[in-house]
Protein backbone atom coordinates (compact mmCIF):
# COMPACT_ATOMS: atom_id res chain seq x y z
CA UNK A 1 0.00 0.00 0.00
CA UNK A 2 1.59 3.48 -1.23
CA UNK A 3 1.62 6.55 1.31
CA UNK A 4 -0.44 8.65 -1.43
CA UNK A 5 -3.23 5.40 -1.07
CA UNK A 6 -3.19 5.47 2.56
CA UNK A 7 -3.43 9.19 2.78
CA UNK A 8 -6.09 9.49 0.50
CA UNK A 9 -7.87 6.72 2.16
CA UNK A 10 -7.50 8.43 5.74
CA UNK A 11 -8.17 12.01 4.70
CA UNK A 12 -12.01 10.25 4.21
CA UNK A 13 -12.17 9.59 7.60
CA UNK A 14 -10.22 12.76 8.90
CA UNK A 15 -12.63 15.00 7.09
CA UNK A 16 -15.74 13.23 9.26
CA UNK A 17 -12.87 14.02 12.41
CA UNK A 18 -12.82 17.65 11.23
CA UNK A 19 -16.50 17.56 10.82
CA UNK A 20 -17.05 15.80 14.33
CA UNK A 21 -14.51 18.64 15.65
CA UNK A 22 -15.82 21.57 14.37
CA UNK A 23 -19.83 21.12 15.14
CA UNK A 24 -18.94 19.77 18.17
CA UNK A 25 -17.19 23.11 19.18
CA UNK A 26 -19.35 25.50 17.27
CA UNK A 27 -21.99 24.34 19.64
CA UNK A 28 -20.41 23.06 22.68
CA UNK A 29 -18.93 26.59 23.27
CA UNK A 30 -22.60 28.87 23.11
CA UNK A 31 -24.15 25.75 24.96
CA UNK A 32 -21.04 25.87 27.72
CA UNK A 33 -22.21 29.51 28.38
CA UNK A 34 -26.02 28.98 28.90
CA UNK A 35 -25.27 25.89 31.43
CA UNK A 36 -23.01 28.24 33.07
CA UNK A 37 -25.67 30.82 33.21
CA UNK A 38 -27.59 27.97 34.52
CA UNK A 39 -24.80 26.80 37.76
CA UNK A 40 -24.59 30.66 38.51
CA UNK A 41 -28.04 31.74 38.22
CA UNK A 42 -29.99 32.90 41.98
CA UNK A 43 -32.77 30.79 40.76
CA UNK A 44 -31.83 27.73 43.11
CA UNK A 45 -33.62 25.11 41.06
CA UNK A 46 -31.99 25.90 38.36
CA UNK A 47 -29.03 25.99 39.99
CA UNK A 48 -28.92 22.72 41.59
CA UNK A 49 -30.46 21.36 38.35
CA UNK A 50 -27.62 22.41 36.04
CA UNK A 51 -24.93 21.48 38.96
CA UNK A 52 -26.14 18.20 39.11
CA UNK A 53 -26.13 17.46 35.51
CA UNK A 54 -22.92 19.19 34.90
CA UNK A 55 -21.84 16.96 37.56
CA UNK A 56 -23.40 14.05 35.93
CA UNK A 57 -21.52 14.47 32.94
CA UNK A 58 -18.19 15.12 33.69
CA UNK A 59 -18.57 12.72 36.16
CA UNK A 60 -18.71 9.71 33.88
CA UNK A 61 -17.02 8.61 30.72
CA UNK A 62 -17.34 9.88 27.20
CA UNK A 63 -17.30 6.18 26.23
CA UNK A 64 -20.11 5.41 28.47
CA UNK A 65 -22.04 8.93 26.89
CA UNK A 66 -21.72 7.50 23.41
CA UNK A 67 -22.83 4.26 24.28
CA UNK A 68 -26.61 5.78 25.73
CA UNK A 69 -27.02 7.95 23.43
CA UNK A 70 -27.18 5.30 20.21
CA UNK A 71 -28.55 2.40 22.36
CA UNK A 72 -30.39 3.77 25.44
CA UNK A 73 -33.35 4.97 22.97
CA UNK A 74 -33.76 1.45 21.24
CA UNK A 75 -33.26 -0.64 24.45
CA UNK A 76 -34.90 1.59 26.87
CA UNK A 77 -37.77 3.40 24.56
CA UNK A 78 -38.05 1.15 21.49
CA UNK A 79 -36.57 3.95 19.43
CA UNK A 80 -33.61 3.58 17.84
CA UNK A 81 -32.20 6.35 16.48
CA UNK A 82 -31.39 4.90 13.40
CA UNK A 83 -35.08 4.70 12.76
CA UNK A 84 -35.93 8.36 13.34
CA UNK A 85 -37.23 10.22 10.44
CA UNK A 86 -34.85 13.28 10.92
CA UNK A 87 -32.22 11.59 9.70
CA UNK A 88 -33.89 9.86 6.61
CA UNK A 89 -32.58 6.19 7.16
CA UNK A 90 -29.20 6.94 6.82
CA UNK A 91 -27.52 4.60 9.41
CA UNK A 92 -24.46 6.64 9.04
CA UNK A 93 -25.99 10.13 9.92
CA UNK A 94 -28.11 8.63 12.58
CA UNK A 95 -24.87 7.14 14.37
CA UNK A 96 -22.86 10.77 13.33
CA UNK A 97 -25.59 12.86 14.89
CA UNK A 98 -25.58 10.61 18.33
CA UNK A 99 -22.15 10.95 18.18
CA UNK A 100 -22.23 14.72 18.03
CA UNK A 101 -24.76 14.89 20.88
CA UNK A 102 -22.91 13.15 23.16
CA UNK A 103 -20.24 15.56 22.42
CA UNK A 104 -21.95 18.87 22.45
CA UNK A 105 -23.19 17.74 26.03
CA UNK A 106 -19.63 16.05 27.42
CA UNK A 107 -17.47 19.48 26.11
CA UNK A 108 -20.54 21.94 26.92
CA UNK A 109 -20.47 21.13 30.73
CA UNK A 110 -16.61 21.31 30.72
CA UNK A 111 -16.86 24.38 29.05
CA UNK A 112 -19.54 25.88 31.17
CA UNK A 113 -16.83 25.30 33.99
CA UNK A 114 -14.31 26.78 32.61
CA UNK A 115 -16.19 30.23 32.10
CA UNK A 116 -17.69 30.02 36.09
CA UNK A 117 -13.89 30.30 36.76
CA UNK A 118 -13.10 33.05 34.23
CA UNK A 119 -16.24 35.07 35.56
CA UNK A 120 -15.86 35.04 39.45
CA UNK A 121 -12.05 35.63 38.63
CA UNK A 122 -13.12 39.27 37.52
CA UNK A 123 -12.06 41.59 40.83
CA UNK A 124 -15.69 42.99 42.15
CA UNK A 125 -14.01 46.52 41.84
CA UNK A 126 -14.75 45.83 37.88
CA UNK A 127 -18.43 45.32 38.37
CA UNK A 128 -18.38 48.39 40.98
CA UNK A 129 -16.74 50.98 38.43
CA UNK A 130 -19.21 49.68 36.70
CA UNK A 131 -21.97 50.89 38.92
CA UNK A 132 -20.25 54.44 39.36
CA UNK A 133 -20.72 54.87 35.47
CA UNK A 134 -24.64 54.44 35.73
CA UNK A 135 -24.24 51.22 33.25
CA UNK A 136 -26.68 48.82 33.72
CA UNK A 137 -26.04 45.06 34.72
CA UNK A 138 -26.25 44.02 30.63
CA UNK A 139 -23.96 47.19 29.83
CA UNK A 140 -21.04 45.87 32.46
CA UNK A 141 -21.04 42.25 31.44
CA UNK A 142 -20.82 43.12 27.36
CA UNK A 143 -18.56 45.89 27.56
CA UNK A 144 -16.43 45.28 31.16
CA UNK A 145 -16.34 41.86 31.92
CA UNK A 146 -16.94 39.91 28.69
CA UNK A 147 -13.66 40.77 27.38
CA UNK A 148 -11.50 40.29 30.33
CA UNK A 149 -13.18 36.61 30.77
CA UNK A 150 -12.66 35.63 27.28
CA UNK A 151 -8.92 36.77 27.41
CA UNK A 152 -8.74 34.73 30.97
CA UNK A 153 -10.36 31.98 29.72
CA UNK A 154 -8.81 31.23 26.78
CA UNK A 155 -5.61 28.92 27.61
CA UNK A 156 -7.97 26.36 29.48
CA UNK A 157 -10.67 26.69 26.11
CA UNK A 158 -7.31 25.97 23.42
CA UNK A 159 -6.40 22.72 26.28
CA UNK A 160 -9.89 21.50 25.83
CA UNK A 161 -9.96 22.54 22.69
CA UNK A 162 -6.43 20.16 21.53
CA UNK A 163 -8.30 16.97 23.60
CA UNK A 164 -11.56 17.58 21.57
CA UNK A 165 -9.31 16.66 18.47
CA UNK A 166 -8.29 13.47 20.01
CA UNK A 167 -11.75 12.31 21.91
CA UNK A 168 -12.99 12.28 18.49
CA UNK A 169 -11.31 8.86 17.87
CA UNK A 170 -13.62 7.56 20.49
CA UNK A 171 -16.77 8.04 18.14
CA UNK A 172 -15.13 4.89 16.26
CA UNK A 173 -17.01 3.12 19.05
CA UNK A 174 -20.33 4.00 17.79
CA UNK A 175 -19.68 3.00 13.80
CA UNK A 176 -18.75 6.60 12.78
CA UNK A 177 -16.63 6.25 10.38
CA UNK A 178 -13.53 8.60 11.27
CA UNK A 179 -9.77 7.99 10.40
CA UNK A 180 -9.11 5.80 13.24
CA UNK A 181 -11.74 3.92 12.34
CA UNK A 182 -10.37 3.88 8.33
CA UNK A 183 -7.27 3.24 9.70
CA UNK A 184 -8.57 -0.18 11.68
CA UNK A 185 -10.14 -1.41 8.37
CA UNK A 186 -7.13 -1.41 6.56
CA UNK A 187 -5.44 -3.13 9.39
CA UNK A 188 -8.75 -5.72 9.24
CA UNK A 189 -8.87 -5.99 5.18
CA UNK A 190 -5.08 -5.78 4.23
CA UNK A 191 -3.28 -6.64 7.52
CA UNK A 192 -1.39 -3.07 7.34
CA UNK A 193 -0.55 -1.87 10.74
CA UNK A 194 1.47 1.40 9.67
CA UNK A 195 -1.47 3.17 8.65
CA UNK A 196 -2.64 3.13 12.13
CA UNK A 197 0.55 4.73 13.15
CA UNK A 198 0.18 7.43 10.43
CA UNK A 199 -3.19 9.05 11.52
CA UNK A 200 -0.90 10.59 14.56
CA UNK A 201 0.53 12.66 11.74
CA UNK A 202 -2.84 13.73 10.88
CA UNK A 203 -3.92 14.99 14.66
CA UNK A 204 -0.73 16.39 15.21
CA UNK A 205 -0.88 18.45 12.18
CA UNK A 206 -4.21 19.85 12.94
CA UNK A 207 -3.56 20.72 16.74
CA UNK A 208 -0.35 22.30 15.48
CA UNK A 209 -2.63 24.62 13.48
CA UNK A 210 -4.70 25.29 16.21
CA UNK A 211 -1.83 26.00 18.90
CA UNK A 212 -1.24 28.55 16.30
CA UNK A 213 -4.23 29.86 16.10
CA UNK A 214 -4.60 30.09 19.79
CA UNK A 215 -1.12 31.72 19.79
CA UNK A 216 -2.54 34.59 17.89
CA UNK A 217 -5.52 35.23 19.38
CA UNK A 218 -3.59 35.40 23.04
CA UNK A 219 -1.46 37.97 21.25
CA UNK A 220 -4.22 40.19 20.02
CA UNK A 221 -5.63 39.84 23.22
CA UNK A 222 -2.82 41.02 25.24
CA UNK A 223 -3.61 44.53 24.27
CA UNK A 224 -6.38 44.48 26.77
CA UNK A 225 -4.22 43.55 29.59
CA UNK A 226 -6.02 44.56 32.78
CA UNK B 1 38.24 7.14 28.71
CA UNK B 2 34.70 7.36 29.60
CA UNK B 3 33.52 7.68 25.80
CA UNK B 4 35.32 4.67 24.94
CA UNK B 5 33.18 3.03 27.61
CA UNK B 6 30.12 4.33 26.52
CA UNK B 7 31.20 3.38 22.37
CA UNK B 8 31.86 -0.10 23.71
CA UNK B 9 28.52 -0.24 25.80
CA UNK B 10 26.52 1.10 22.86
CA UNK B 11 28.20 -1.35 20.64
CA UNK B 12 27.30 -4.18 22.96
CA UNK B 13 23.56 -2.91 22.89
CA UNK B 14 23.67 -3.48 19.51
CA UNK B 15 25.42 -6.41 18.87
CA UNK B 16 22.34 -7.63 21.24
CA UNK B 17 19.78 -6.00 19.36
CA UNK B 18 21.20 -8.14 16.49
CA UNK B 19 21.79 -10.90 18.00
CA UNK B 20 17.90 -10.39 18.95
CA UNK B 21 16.38 -9.90 16.06
CA UNK B 22 17.52 -12.91 14.14
CA UNK B 23 16.12 -15.41 13.23
CA UNK B 24 16.97 -18.66 14.36
CA UNK B 25 16.35 -21.33 11.71
CA UNK B 26 14.05 -23.39 13.52
CA UNK B 27 10.93 -22.29 15.22
CA UNK B 28 10.63 -25.78 16.78
CA UNK B 29 13.71 -25.10 18.31
CA UNK B 30 13.19 -21.80 19.77
CA UNK B 31 9.64 -22.57 21.49
CA UNK B 32 10.92 -25.99 22.72
CA UNK B 33 14.39 -24.55 23.69
CA UNK B 34 12.21 -21.36 25.62
CA UNK B 35 10.39 -24.59 27.09
CA UNK B 36 7.39 -22.48 25.93
CA UNK B 37 4.67 -21.55 23.52
CA UNK B 38 3.06 -18.48 23.40
CA UNK B 39 -0.72 -18.81 22.12
CA UNK B 40 -2.17 -15.54 21.24
CA UNK B 41 -6.09 -15.47 22.10
CA UNK B 42 -8.60 -13.17 22.66
CA UNK B 43 -11.60 -13.77 25.35
CA UNK B 44 -13.89 -15.74 22.89
CA UNK B 45 -16.55 -18.29 24.05
CA UNK B 46 -16.57 -21.20 23.57
CA UNK B 47 -12.81 -20.83 22.12
CA UNK B 48 -11.50 -19.54 25.41
CA UNK B 49 -12.99 -18.20 27.78
CA UNK B 50 -13.07 -18.01 31.61
CA UNK B 51 -15.58 -20.23 33.63
CA UNK B 52 -16.97 -19.16 36.93
CA UNK B 53 -13.53 -20.28 38.79
CA UNK B 54 -11.88 -17.78 36.58
CA UNK B 55 -10.15 -20.77 34.79
CA UNK B 56 -9.09 -20.67 31.04
CA UNK B 57 -11.50 -23.29 29.00
CA UNK B 58 -12.64 -23.23 25.91
CA UNK B 59 -12.41 -25.55 22.74
CA UNK B 60 -8.91 -24.25 21.47
CA UNK B 61 -7.88 -23.95 25.70
CA UNK B 62 -8.17 -27.64 25.62
CA UNK B 63 -6.77 -28.14 22.26
CA UNK B 64 -3.56 -26.32 22.65
CA UNK B 65 -3.08 -28.19 25.78
CA UNK B 66 -3.65 -31.49 24.52
CA UNK B 67 -0.92 -30.13 21.45
CA UNK B 68 1.66 -28.66 23.98
CA UNK B 69 1.72 -31.69 25.96
CA UNK B 70 2.60 -33.61 23.27
CA UNK B 71 5.49 -31.44 22.26
CA UNK B 72 6.62 -31.20 25.68
CA UNK B 73 6.06 -27.38 26.52
CA UNK B 74 3.89 -25.42 28.40
CA UNK B 75 1.41 -23.61 26.91
CA UNK B 76 1.02 -19.96 27.70
CA UNK B 77 -2.04 -18.05 26.94
CA UNK B 78 -1.52 -14.22 26.29
CA UNK B 79 -4.62 -12.18 25.19
CA UNK B 80 -3.96 -9.92 22.25
CA UNK B 81 -5.81 -6.94 20.10
CA UNK B 82 -7.30 -8.91 17.64
CA UNK B 83 -6.67 -6.44 14.84
CA UNK B 84 -2.85 -6.62 15.92
CA UNK B 85 -2.52 -10.27 15.21
CA UNK B 86 -0.23 -10.36 12.57
CA UNK B 87 2.10 -7.78 14.27
CA UNK B 88 2.71 -9.70 17.53
CA UNK B 89 3.31 -12.91 15.72
CA UNK B 90 5.81 -11.50 13.67
CA UNK B 91 7.37 -9.43 16.94
CA UNK B 92 7.69 -12.80 18.24
CA UNK B 93 5.18 -11.45 21.07
CA UNK B 94 3.15 -14.88 20.54
CA UNK B 95 4.39 -18.20 18.99
CA UNK B 96 0.66 -18.42 17.27
CA UNK B 97 -2.31 -17.49 16.66
CA UNK B 98 -5.40 -19.95 17.79
CA UNK B 99 -8.87 -18.46 18.96
CA UNK B 100 -11.21 -19.10 16.57
CA UNK B 101 -8.82 -18.56 13.55
CA UNK B 102 -10.30 -18.11 9.99
CA UNK B 103 -7.84 -19.76 7.02
CA UNK B 104 -8.18 -16.62 4.55
CA UNK B 105 -6.20 -16.18 1.02
CA UNK B 106 -5.34 -12.92 2.20
CA UNK B 107 -4.02 -13.70 5.71
CA UNK B 108 -1.66 -16.42 4.29
CA UNK B 109 0.77 -14.04 3.72
CA UNK B 110 1.22 -13.25 6.86
CA UNK B 111 1.09 -16.33 8.36
CA UNK B 112 1.33 -20.50 7.66
CA UNK B 113 -2.32 -22.19 8.47
CA UNK B 114 -2.20 -25.92 10.07
CA UNK B 115 -4.77 -28.01 9.17
CA UNK B 116 -8.27 -26.91 9.31
CA UNK B 117 -10.06 -28.31 12.40
CA UNK B 118 -13.76 -26.78 12.79
CA UNK B 119 -15.97 -25.23 10.43
CA UNK B 120 -17.60 -22.11 10.81
CA UNK B 121 -20.23 -20.44 9.34
CA UNK B 122 -21.64 -17.25 8.85
CA UNK B 123 -24.82 -16.69 9.84
CA UNK B 124 -27.79 -14.42 10.14
CA UNK B 125 -29.27 -12.75 13.26
CA UNK B 126 -32.30 -11.42 13.83
CA UNK B 127 -34.91 -10.39 16.74
CA UNK B 128 -37.38 -13.27 17.23
CA UNK B 129 -40.15 -10.40 16.44
CA UNK B 130 -39.20 -10.27 12.47
CA UNK B 131 -39.25 -14.42 12.39
CA UNK B 132 -41.97 -14.13 9.37
CA UNK B 133 -40.45 -11.02 8.05
CA UNK B 134 -36.71 -12.33 7.67
CA UNK B 135 -36.96 -15.79 5.87
CA UNK B 136 -34.59 -15.40 2.73
CA UNK B 137 -31.99 -13.07 1.32
CA UNK B 138 -34.41 -11.80 -0.56
CA UNK B 139 -36.70 -10.50 2.35
CA UNK B 140 -33.28 -8.83 3.62
CA UNK B 141 -33.07 -6.72 0.94
CA UNK B 142 -34.71 -3.39 2.49
CA UNK B 143 -33.43 -4.69 6.26
CA UNK B 144 -30.65 -2.35 7.56
CA UNK B 145 -27.63 -4.92 7.99
CA UNK B 146 -24.29 -4.73 10.06
CA UNK B 147 -21.50 -7.14 10.77
CA UNK B 148 -18.16 -6.33 11.92
CA UNK B 149 -15.72 -3.93 9.38
CA UNK B 150 -13.48 -5.98 7.90
CA UNK B 151 -15.13 -9.50 9.11
CA UNK B 152 -15.74 -12.42 6.93
CA UNK B 153 -19.23 -11.24 8.06
CA UNK B 154 -18.52 -7.97 5.91
CA UNK B 155 -17.52 -9.87 2.89
CA UNK B 156 -20.19 -12.18 2.75
CA UNK B 157 -22.84 -9.18 2.46
CA UNK B 158 -21.29 -7.05 0.09
CA UNK B 159 -20.12 -9.95 -2.40
CA UNK B 160 -24.37 -11.15 -2.34
CA UNK B 161 -25.72 -9.62 -5.08
CA UNK B 162 -28.86 -10.48 -3.47
CA UNK B 163 -28.27 -7.76 -0.97
CA UNK B 164 -26.76 -4.88 -3.05
CA UNK B 165 -29.26 -2.82 -2.37
CA UNK B 166 -29.30 -3.33 1.46
CA UNK B 167 -28.44 -0.85 3.61
CA UNK B 168 -24.94 -1.78 4.94
CA UNK B 169 -22.96 -0.36 8.02
CA UNK B 170 -19.75 -1.50 9.07
CA UNK B 171 -19.52 -2.44 13.22
CA UNK B 172 -16.01 -1.58 15.32
CA UNK B 173 -16.65 -5.71 16.33
CA UNK B 174 -18.94 -8.44 16.55
CA UNK B 175 -20.28 -7.07 19.94
CA UNK B 176 -21.16 -3.86 18.75
CA UNK B 177 -22.97 -5.20 16.11
CA UNK B 178 -24.99 -7.84 18.79
CA UNK B 179 -25.54 -4.07 20.47
CA UNK B 180 -26.93 -2.15 17.57
CA UNK B 181 -29.19 -5.21 16.99
CA UNK B 182 -30.64 -4.74 20.62
CA UNK B 183 -31.17 -1.67 20.39
CA UNK B 184 -33.59 -2.25 17.42
CA UNK B 185 -30.47 0.41 14.97
CA UNK B 186 -30.62 -2.74 13.02
CA UNK B 187 -32.59 -5.22 11.58
CA UNK B 188 -30.16 -8.47 10.99
CA UNK B 189 -26.46 -8.54 11.21
CA UNK B 190 -24.21 -11.03 10.49
CA UNK B 191 -21.75 -12.46 12.96
CA UNK B 192 -19.84 -16.05 12.55
CA UNK B 193 -21.84 -19.24 13.32
CA UNK B 194 -19.53 -20.17 17.10
CA UNK B 195 -20.32 -16.49 18.36
CA UNK B 196 -23.96 -16.68 17.24
CA UNK B 197 -24.36 -20.18 19.11
CA UNK B 198 -22.71 -18.61 22.35
CA UNK B 199 -24.20 -15.26 22.09
CA UNK B 200 -28.34 -16.11 21.11
CA UNK B 201 -30.54 -16.92 23.30
CA UNK B 202 -28.01 -15.52 26.20
CA UNK B 203 -28.66 -13.33 28.72
CA UNK B 204 -29.94 -9.76 27.72
CA UNK B 205 -29.64 -11.58 23.85
CA UNK B 206 -32.55 -14.15 24.89
CA UNK B 207 -34.70 -12.57 22.01
CA UNK B 208 -32.60 -13.21 19.14
CA UNK B 209 -32.42 -15.79 16.79
CA UNK B 210 -30.52 -17.31 13.89
CA UNK B 211 -31.62 -17.48 10.63
CA UNK B 212 -31.21 -21.39 10.12
CA UNK B 213 -32.91 -20.38 6.45
CA UNK B 214 -30.35 -18.09 4.99
CA UNK B 215 -26.76 -19.73 4.05
CA UNK B 216 -23.73 -17.95 3.70
CA UNK B 217 -20.28 -18.33 2.55
CA UNK B 218 -18.76 -21.29 5.08
CA UNK B 219 -15.51 -20.83 6.63
CA UNK B 220 -12.90 -22.99 8.51
CA UNK B 221 -10.34 -22.81 11.38
CA UNK B 222 -7.04 -23.18 11.53
CA UNK B 223 -3.97 -22.38 13.90
CA UNK B 224 -1.42 -19.36 12.13
CA UNK B 225 2.62 -20.03 12.87
CA UNK B 226 4.97 -17.38 11.53
CA UNK B 227 5.77 -17.87 7.97
CA UNK B 228 7.87 -20.92 7.01
CA UNK B 229 7.60 -22.15 10.66
CA UNK B 230 8.68 -25.92 11.24
CA UNK B 231 6.07 -25.67 13.92
CA UNK B 232 3.16 -25.88 11.36
CA UNK B 233 4.53 -29.19 9.87
CA UNK B 234 4.77 -30.81 13.44
CA UNK B 235 1.65 -29.46 14.54
CA UNK B 236 -0.25 -30.77 11.49
CA UNK B 237 1.20 -34.54 12.94
CA UNK B 238 0.25 -34.04 16.21
CA UNK B 239 -3.55 -33.14 15.76
CA UNK B 240 -3.38 -36.22 13.47
CA UNK B 241 -2.66 -38.31 16.25
CA UNK B 242 -5.13 -36.22 18.34
CA UNK B 243 -8.24 -37.44 15.46
CA UNK B 244 -6.94 -40.85 15.81
CA UNK B 245 -7.23 -41.46 19.43
CA UNK B 246 -10.64 -39.24 19.89
CA UNK B 247 -9.29 -36.70 22.04
CA UNK B 248 -10.23 -33.82 19.37
CA UNK B 249 -13.38 -36.11 18.97
CA UNK B 250 -13.65 -35.73 22.94
CA UNK B 251 -13.10 -31.76 23.03
CA UNK B 252 -15.34 -31.03 20.14
CA UNK B 253 -18.56 -32.76 22.43
CA UNK B 254 -17.89 -31.09 24.95
CA UNK B 255 -18.14 -28.00 23.48
CA UNK B 256 -21.07 -28.58 21.39
CA UNK B 257 -19.30 -28.86 18.27
CA UNK B 258 -19.19 -32.75 17.08
CA UNK B 259 -21.09 -31.68 14.09
CA UNK B 260 -18.86 -28.60 13.21
CA UNK B 261 -15.30 -30.77 13.56
CA UNK B 262 -16.72 -33.62 11.73
CA UNK B 263 -17.59 -31.84 8.34
CA UNK B 264 -14.17 -29.73 8.99
CA UNK B 265 -11.99 -33.06 9.48
CA UNK B 266 -13.64 -35.49 7.00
Amino acid sequence: MSLLDATLQLLDGFKLTLLLFGLTLALSLPLGLVFCFGSMSKFAPLKWFTKGFVYIIRGTPLLLQLMIVVYLPGIAFGAPITRWPIFGGSVPTAYFCGALAAFVINYSCYFSEIYRGGIINIPKGQYEAGQVLGMTKRQIFFKVILLQVIKNILAPISNETITLVKDTALARTVSVMEILFCAYEILTLKNIIWPLFYTGVFYLVFNTLLTLLFGYIEKRLSRFRS
Amino acid sequence: MKKFISILLVAAMCMALFVGCSNSDSDYKYITDNGKMVIGITIYEPMNYYDENNNLIGFDTEFANAVCEKLDVEPKFQIIDWKAKETELKAKNIDCIWNGLTVTEERKADMDFTQTYLLNKQCVVINKKNESKYTTLESLASALISAESGSAGETAITSEEKLKDASYTGSDTQQTALLGLLAGNYDAIVIDYTMASATVGQGDYADFMIVESIELEDEMYAIGFRVGSDMTEKVNKIIDELIADGTLAKIAEKYDKTELFNEAVK
